[in-house]
């Protein structure tokens, strides 16, 4: 072939290969029958929702995303799952796209089992006892670092801007996490700010970006550096620290004195759902205390549920510092809600990632 | 489309016809998947973000935005660095591959072919990731250096750097170059080499002067191959690169995704088109002054 041919092809090559992209992002999921769940990857494990699968053997079909941002404009770009598992920051944001169908309290059976602290969010709440969330889990976001190549570090967010670990650093590659912490670490209220404190938060972010060594959503990867000593600190979850803990690596998870992240997800329904008593007998079959239990025991993330902490034995929690009522996590801990400034945010967030 | 005289009606329209459902599904993908999609593309670049799927109003904002911010400019000329030194690497490596193949391989010419595609029985992720447990902290290549006394630490620095996308991709990209430099060597006919030995010219001169002239178009062909999609490519400066080595694709890729600006994704991507076009245009007539047959 020669030059001439492909310099003429090459643009329209390419702008195939994106649009193909996009067709891919917007190809219809699943067969018929069955109840799409399109939720974090690691979320799907069927210890979650045993009882959904004794009923309905071989009736849901799971697909998994590293980050509810991208999980976002996937549905947007026409990916039409049944139930979906975005946090409670990002509700807001969904419903105003006009994605999300009431759910009506009065199927879940307990509901009233969910701590009011999660029942009670302001931005699930649909009216006429519906809501746009179901809560299901919480957890915390911190530093995970290495006690033995990390001594006595501060009690700080600012370990991730430290100079000496330059290189050994990574952070966790999504709006809620790291710029939220960068925010903290400036002074600036993460959640509303006007745009000379979304310049400080820049300034912060370009600050530590030649100080990491990526910006990830891939835990196994994050994990597997920190046993390999690769990474000295990362910004994790507390299911990590749980994983790594139980290998028997020496990590420790911190607790800064700015506050730990702490956010809470749950189960929305997708606008034009044809399966919502699957739907319903789903998220009924996950928030059944077993399931809890088994998110607790699994990863040492919260349940949603007083009845899962009830069935979770007390010395677990003890070991998984999880105390039984998020109320007392969350008086130390800064609660990721809805950010004003999200689009900008993350817009700018790319920037600085890319250099600028 | 000549007609031949004295046939019957049938053989004259039967060519037509046979061209025509030929042309149709080639036709088709031109249209709806080339330049429909090539149009939408145009037209989300136009568009104003409003966060809904095709954006609203008409705008040269985002085209301003590419010009004004220097961000774009640099990780484009990054874009280009990484993707150029990922060709002249992929050539430069591939060259004597396809040379011993189109000379001197003989009856093993076949296996030796069957072995540069094998690459490709693999998925491109699969090869990103052995890469990764080669570059890895203490992955192969620092286990090996340790063990051979050459560092006492492993190095941080194979992976999650621009050399690691480097390095990836030119092994992913090998056999794109490979082959149409083999075919254009194979297409010399040997009475040349004789003729340029018989002349008196030594087995470098006969290279330098012969071989190398008339097998640039398959090198050219090799070099845009790797070229192209290695500048927009985004999974492997995500997978290997680091902060470092964000590419234009990356960036792309963010603004369809997080970032969730999908007009100015689309106008990012009609700049890279742009840009290719332009170093396709500048390597063309470079080629063509150097007297180049492509």
């Amino acid at each position: 072939m020669s030059i001439k041919d492909f310099s003429t092809r090459l643009p329209t090559a390419l702008a195939a290969a994106v649009s193909l992209c996009a067709m891919v992002a917007a190809a219809p999921a699943g067969a018929a029958d069955k109840l799409t769940y399109f939720t974090w990857s690691g979320y799907e494990l069927p210890d979650f929702h045993k009882s959904f699968t004794a009923a309905h053997p071989d009736s849901v079909e799971i697909s998994t995303f590293g980050d509810d941002d991208d999980a976002f404009t996937k549905v947007k770009a026409g990916f039409h799952p049944d139930l979906a598992h975005p946090c409670y920051d990002k509700i807001a944001r969904w419903n105003k796209e006009g994605l999300l169908e009431p759910i009506d309290t009065a199927k879940i059976k307990n509901w009233e089992k969910i701590f009011p602290v999660f029942r009670n969010l302001p931005d699930i709440q649909a009216g006429d006892g519906k809501v746009w969330m179901v809560p299901w889990d919480w957890g915390n976001t911190s530093i995970l670092y290495r006690t033995d190549l990390v001594s006595n570090p501060e009690k700080s967010w600012n370990l991730l801007w430290d100079p000496q670990y330059a290189g050994r650093m990574a952070t966790i590659d999504a709006v809620h996490d790291t710029p939220v912490v960068a925010a903290l670490v400036a002074g600036v209220n993460p959640f509303d700010m006007s745009p000379a404190e979304l310049d400080k938060v820049a300034e912060k972010l370009r600050e530590q970006r030649p100080l990491l060594s990526s910006y990830t959503t891939d835990m196994t990867s994050v994990e597997q550096a920190l046993t390999s000593g690769e990474l000295v600190a990362a910004m994790t979850w507390n299911a990590s620290a749980v994983a790594l803990k139980k290998q028997g690596v020496p990590v420790e998870f911190m607790k800064p004195k700015e506050g730990m992240l702490t956010w809470a997800c749950g189960f929305v329904m997708l606008k034009g759902t044809t399966h919502q008593d699957l739907a319903y007998d789903f998220i009924n079959s996950r928030l059944e205390a077993d399931s809890g239990k088994a998110l607790i025991e699994s990863y040492g993330y919260g349940a949603s549920t007083s009845s899962a902490f009830a069935a979770a034995p007390p010395a677990d929690l003890k070991a998984l510092e999880l105390p039984d009522d998020p109320d007392t996590v969350l008086k130390s801990t800064v609660f990721t809600g809805p950010m004003k400034q999200n689009d900008e945010l993350s817009k700018m967030f790319e920037k600085v990632k890319a250099g600028g | 489309m000549p007609v031949e005289s004295g046939s019957a009606r049938r053989s004259v329209a039967a060519p037509w016809m046979f061209q025509a459902a030929m042309g149709l599904p080639g036709a088709f993908v031109t249209l709806v998947f080339i330049l429909f999609a090539l149009a939408l593309v145009l037209f989300l670049a136009l568009r104003g973000n409003d966060g809904s799927l095709l954006g609203q109003g008409f705008t040269l904002a985002n085209f301003e935005a590419l010009v004004t911010d220097p961000l774009y400019a640099m990780v484009m000329a990054r874009s280009l660095v990484i993707a150029g030194i990922v060709t002249l690497a992929t050539v430069v490596t591939a060259y004597p591959v396809a040379w011993y193949l189109a000379f001197h391989a003989g009856r093993r010419r076949s296996l030796i072919l069957f072995l540069v595609t094998l690459p490709f029985w693999t998925s491109y992720l699969l090869r990103v990731f052995a890469w990764r447990i080669i570059l890895a902290y203490n992955g192969v290549l620092n286990s090996a250096l340790i063990g051979l006394g050459i560092i006492d630490q492993p190095l941080t620095l194979f992976i999650n750097s621009p050399a690691a996308v480097v390095i990836t991709l030119a092994h992913a990209y090998a056999p794109f170059a490979i082959l149409p430099i083999y075919v254009a060597l194979e297409a010399i006919p040997p009475s040349l080499k004789e003729a340029a030995a018989d002349l008196g010219a030594k087995p470098f001169a006969t290279f330098r002067r012969v071989i190398l002239p008339l097998s640039m178009p398959g090198v050219m062909a090799g070099a845009v191959v790797v070229f192209v999609p290695t500048v927009g490519d985004y999974v492997t400066p995500a997978l290997v690169g680091g902060p470092a080595s964000t590419m234009i694709g990356s960036l792309i890729q963010s603004s369809f995704g997080k970032a969730n600006d999908w007009p100015f994704g689309a106008a990012l991507a009609v700049a890279v088109m742009a840009v290719i076009l332009l170093v396709g245009l500048v390597t063309r007539s470079v080629n063509r002054r150097a007297g180049g047959i492509a």
